[in-house]
């Protein structure tokens, strides 16, 4: 397998390779501008709306901007429709009377979506959603971001490339969403931890900021779902099960992050020792004293208690097979 | 077990090179008007960056070659897939994208860290507005450890032995010296295997998706992701029980997850539908791991160090892995928009998670299962069927002319087990000659969970919203739990203030009280052993004992949240939460206070955080931010020495974690256009402690092995910090070169106490018990590098 993956990579360099080598133009190289706007720029039928093109006439800036963003390339090059076709409008709304005001701050009822927009929260939002109210954002209305006034451009900015993906205000999403989370941002700094610093995962990975069915905007149908998605050796179901197991993860795990081995709440084995008090060895107050040590150094329970997910052996009944 | 390194002659850095060195010789463009690079008719943008590092300072001093420095590269590869002592040349970060003028058509390539471990790159091709195809790939991996010991010899990828001189196993105390975690062969044949000194995993997950749009208001996706796990992780295995001992190793990891996910949504004004169906398998192409017992010695009568006699646990152990399994999910939700400002959305969502593996043997100690025809499984396997269903139904409305908004939720989860109930006459103890014949059930846990919430959002004026709200949760669990049936009421208030464009301030908080209708402690053992009511046997829960999970509580949230921006360069963001949780023991004999102090389990979890983040802009050239978040989480637990009637056994747990967070960034354009200059800092310390004492304290710190409840002691602090820096350069030299000059420092203190002074064998306390003896160890590491990128235009 990775032997394939160095042939895949030093195949593609060789082909960034051929780009770059025929991509850089030469003195003698006819240069060609950049497109024009494709006809969906011009001035729409409802004399409300000026068309793009008068946009850009004062905002030429913003304009250059918003066309390298995704929405900007649609609205400008490839419009499907006629509220597409719109472009700044679509959004801002009618610009003729902004346009016969002379321009200028606040002039001609725009929406301008900033953060001393006097325009409802709800009413900006609407904007978003008369075209984004697929898939996931059915559930937004009465999530918990929408029930608490959240804008989409509390989060989402679109006249500009801030993030690689999903036209985020901040870099990535762990800067975005830990404007108001900073607890869960902090928590990505503890030591046992899932890669989100190293960028390997991200919100999003497991939550749905934009509504969902489950508890704390999970994107699966239940918080165990959503670990199963990666590891799904724990789905089972087994034949002895761990009856927390079957409940929630998160009744032992943490997955933000804890000081704890495999992000557990507590080490081992006051964690355990907080459900199971029964005879025998499980209840014992174990400290760090020879007689005892075996019990609570090193992998401590999970060292006899290893199949603690639950177990698929005949004999697992406790779980150690 | 696969080994990820290469040969030195297949290397990425030497490919990247010459891109790089070629990209060097190409001719600049002449300054000219606007233009926009093209091939072949197509335009061209995107950015190219590749460089150099490498490692002044060694992680914990020194580096051995084809290892992973252990915590610091925990997740990443700082050496590239050879973990040779300097990573040489690598690529940062790769965007490209080439698209006709017209933007109809457009592909995009990006990719990093090629040649490393953690290596991805994404390709996608896209119609814009109407269909998207693409392929993602990405690697992973986790480091478990880099000093890891053993004496044990892989045979395959799952067998481990540990044959010392012909018919014996190594004395104890020998695991003390073993070398280092490896799978090389000394005086016995090997299989295939390589492990090459540190125990980790690596994923590598594929995807190739595609996306339809017919028209703006239809979307179909379909999306098909593959996950392959290869390495190994830190295992445990026990050789009977009591009395027996265990031996840490390793798990094979050779796992499999595919998963195809298909989708559809269709949007209208007044409604919107979606769909989807998902299948998800996973395999293992391991079901089980086999290791020599350390402590049977072949006939050996005794084991020197710390074996119990030999007839105490058998010659070797199987323990089972993971079985394959697959879920099928499908689901369908939609919403509508009705008059008076009301919109509902419901969903459904059914779904079958299947496993149907064939059981291992009880035992595979032929004398005992040959002379016990009651260790004979009953069934193959368990034909394991677990169904869950999922239906939402929410409401919002604001049908008065008052600005008040009506939320109702209501959500509905129930998981059904359906599996085979399989009833063992007799089960292996100790595979040498130890079975118990009491028969037991392999019960089924099933609940169902409802939750349901009503609020009212009244807009006091333009800057002031209130929303108060009533909610409930119910369970009804099968009768294998302890409780039965739970409710929990629940009352929520939040407050959100803007009075101001500068200042914004949201509060919430909850109350819920949550009670159960009665804690069968037994209920286990009625449910699969076939004991009477009040069964109050070997192994059965104490009576005292509530699991915090079905245990009555009262719960209690409160969180704060301000946003102040006082001039438009500066802004604020302070915050702060408190959670405390009492659990209760209902049926218990309340002494005469509200929380019956004598319950056993969890009794008090009290968390609170403080923090704030401060950004500002001095200038449009000039960026600070700094923050501060200070966590700590309290939970208090109760137990009882050897019980169950004897209170005078009782003792508690103080458990403490405390956080500090710190970070701080700048960022300044010393030379617009043309040199930027970056610098970030965070630092992150937590602190766990434990503290164990008697209520009926005498305030003896001695041990004494008759009462050893009765004594106070703190476990020695669980204490890790991370300090990294980060400084770079940007300098734009020319039109579209810039220059990265960066340096990187980190510095991690780890101090364990269960794992920091750990050895292999604890004789004579370990009863021959076996440890890995691995320990995450300080470091402090320095990366200095430079890059060069390319930008297309």
């Amino acid at each position: 397998m990775t032997l394939r993956a160095w042939r895949w990579s030093v195949g593609l360099s060789l082909a960034v390779l051929a780009i770059a080598t025929l991509a850089v133009p030469s003195p003698a190289q006819e240069t060609k501008p950049t497109a024009t706007p494709a006809p969906a720029a011009a001035p729409p039928a409802d004399s409300n709306y000026v068309g793009a093109e008068t946009c850009k006439g004062c905002h030429e800036e913003q304009w250059n901007k918003f066309a390298k963003t995704r929405m900007g390339r649609l609205f400008l090059y490839q419009a499907r429709d006629a509220a597409e076709k719109n472009a700044c409008e679509n959004c801002h709304g009618p610009g003729k009377a902004h346009v016969e005001a002379g321009g200028g701050k606040g002039k001609g009822g725009l929406i301008t979506f900033a953060k001393n927009d006097p325009t409802p929260v709800l009413k900006r939002n609407q904007v978003c959603l008369d075209c984004h109210t697929k898939g996931e954002r059915i559930f937004w209305k009465g999530s918990s971001h929408e029930s608490r006034n959240v804008a989409c451009t509390n989060c989402h900015t679109l006249m500009d490339n801030v993030s690689p993906r999903h036209q985020l205000t901040r870099v990535n999403e762990i800067e975005t969403c830990g404007t108001c989370h900073l607890q869960k941002r902090a928590q990505t700094m503890r030591s046992s931890h899932m890669p989100v610093r190293e960028g390997k995962m991200t919100c999003s990975s497991c939550h749905s900021p934009h509504g969902s069915v489950t508890p704390a905007l999970l994107k699966e149908p239940s918080l165990n779902d959503s670990c199963f998605t990666c590891h799904a050796e724990k789905r089972g179901p087994f034949l002895w099960s761990h009856q927390p197991v079957v409940e929630s993860c998160a009744n032992c795990h943490d997955p933000h992050g804890t000081n704890h081995d495999a992000m557990l709440k507590l080490a081992k084995p006051r964690l355990c020792q907080q459900c199971h008090t029964e005879s025998g060895h499980v209840s014992r107050p174990y400290g760090p004293i020879g007689t005892q040590q075996k019990f609570v150094m090193g992998r401590s329970c999970n060292d006899c208690h290893v199949a603690v997910h639950g177990s698929n052996h005949p004999a697992g009944f406790r779980l150690t097979r | 077990m696969r080994s990820v390194r290469m040969p030195r002659s297949v290397r990425m850095p030497r490919a990247l090179l010459v891109v790089f060195l070629l990209l060097g010789a190409a001719p600049e463009a002449p300054a000219q008007t606007k233009t926009q690079t093209q091939i072949g008719g197509w335009n061209l943008q995107g950015e190219i960056e590749s460089g150099i590092q490498g490692l002044p300072q060694n992680p914990n001093g020194t580096h051995t070659p084809g290892l992973a420095d252990g915590k610091f590269e925990e997740y990443r590869d700082i050496r590239g897939l050879g973990n040779d002592n300097n990573s040489g040349l690598f690529l940062e970060n790769l965007q490209l994208r080439l698209f006709r003028p017209d933007e109809a058509y457009s592909i995009e390539m990006s990719g990093k860290d090629w040649g490393f471990h953690t290596q991805e790159f994404h390709l996608l091709g896209e119609r814009l507005g109407q269909w998207q195809v693409g392929f993602d790939w990405d690697q992973m991996r986790h480091i478990y450890s880099t000093d890891s010991q053993t004496l044990l010899k892989a045979f395959g990828d799952n067998v481990f032995i540990v044959r010392g001189s012909p018919g014996g196993r190594p004395p104890i105390p020998a695991w003390n010296s073993a070398p280092s975690w490896s799978c090389s062969a000394a005086s016995i044949s090997i299989g295939s295997s390589d492990c090459d000194g540190q125990i980790s995993q690596q994923w590598f997950t594929g995807r190739l998706f595609f996306k339809l749009s017919p028209t703006p208001n239809l979307d179909i996706t379909s999306e098909l992701t593959r996950i392959f796990k290869d390495g190994q992780r830190p295992f445990g295995m026990a050789f009977g029980s009591p009395g027996g001992n265990f031996l840490e190793l390793v798990q094979p990891i050779s796992q499999t997850i595919y998963e195809w996910k298909t989708r559809g949504t269709w949007a209208r004004d007044m409604f919107q539908l979606t769909w989807g169906y998902t299948l998800s398998v996973f395999v293992n192409d391991f079901p089980w791991v086999r290791a020599d017992n350390p402590c049977n010695g072949d006939g050996v009568t005794t084991i020197a160090g710390g074996c119990a006699a030999p007839g105490a646990s058998g010659q070797f152990g199987t323990t089972s892995l993971p079985p394959n399994n697959q879920a099928h999910t499908v689901n369908i939700a939609g919403g509508v928009n009705l008059p008076m400002q009301t919109r509902v959305n419901s969903s459904l969502t059914y779904q079958w998670r299947l496993q149907n593996q064939d059981f291992l043997k009880q035992t595979y100690s032929n004398s005992l299962v040959a002379n016990n025809v009651s260790l004979q499984n009953p069934q193959n396997s368990l034909n394991g069927n677990v169904q869950t269903l999922l239906f939402n139904l929410d409401a919002t409305s604001r049908p008065l002319a008052a600005p008040v908004t009506f939320a109702l939720k209501y959500r509905l989860y129930d998981y059904m087990d359906f599996s085979d109930q399989i009833r063992f006459q007799a089960f292996v103890i100790n595979d040498q000659n130890t079975i118990t014949s009491n028969p037991l059930t392999a019960g089924r846990y099933s609940y169902l969970r409802q939750n349901a919430d009503l609020s009212g959002r009244y807009q006091i004026a333009p800057p002031a919203a209130l929303t108060l709200g009533v909610g409930w949760e119910g369970w009804n669990r099968s009768h294998q739990w302890e409780v039965t049936q739970t409710n929990e009421a629940l009352a929520k208030a939040s407050f959100d203030y803007t009075p101001t464009d500068w200042l914004l301030a949201r509060t919430s908080s909850s109350m819920g009280f949550r009670r159960g209708n009665f804690y069968n402690h037994v209920a286990f053992w009625e449910a699969n052993d076939n004991q009477p009511p009040g069964f109050a046997g070997s192994g059965s829960q104490l009576s005292e004992l509530r699991k915090f999970n079905e245990a009555d509580r009262n719960q209690y949230i409160l969180s704060l949240l301000l946003q102040i921006t006082p001039i438009d360069s500066v802004s604020i963001s302070p915050t702060g939460s408190y959670k405390n949780t009492q659990y209760i023991a209902s049926g218990l004999t309340n002494n005469g206070t509200w929380f019956n102090t004598a319950m056993l389990g969890l009794q008090t979890v009290i968390s609170w955080t403080a923090g704030v983040d401060v950004n500002w802009t001095p200038t449009d050239r000039l960026t600070f931010s700094a923050g501060y978040m200070y966590e700590s989480i309290f939970q208090k637990q109760r137990s009882r020495n050897n019980g169950p009637n004897d209170p005078s056994m009782d003792w508690i747990s103080d458990n403490t974690d405390q956080f500090n967070t710190y970070t701080a960034s700048m960022k300044a354009t010393l030379i617009p256009d043309k040199l930027v200059f970056k610098l970030g800092a965070a630092y992150s310390q937590a602190l766990g402690r434990v503290q164990q004492y008697s209520p009926n304290a005498t305030g003896s710190t001695v041990y004494n092995a008759n009462q050893p409840n009765d004594v106070t002691w703190r476990w020695p602090a669980f204490y890790n910090q991370l300090a990294r820096l980060d400084a770079a350069l940007d300098y734009t030299f020319a039109k579209n070169w810039t220059a990265k000059f960066f340096y990187a420092y980190e510095s991690f203190v780890n101090a364990d106490w269960q794992t920091g002074a750990l050895t292999p064998a604890l004789t004579p306390n370990g009863s021959g018990s076996i440890f890995l003896g691995q320990n995450w160890q300080n470091y402090t590491a320095q990366i200095l590098g430079v890059t060069l990128k390319y930008k297309f235009e």
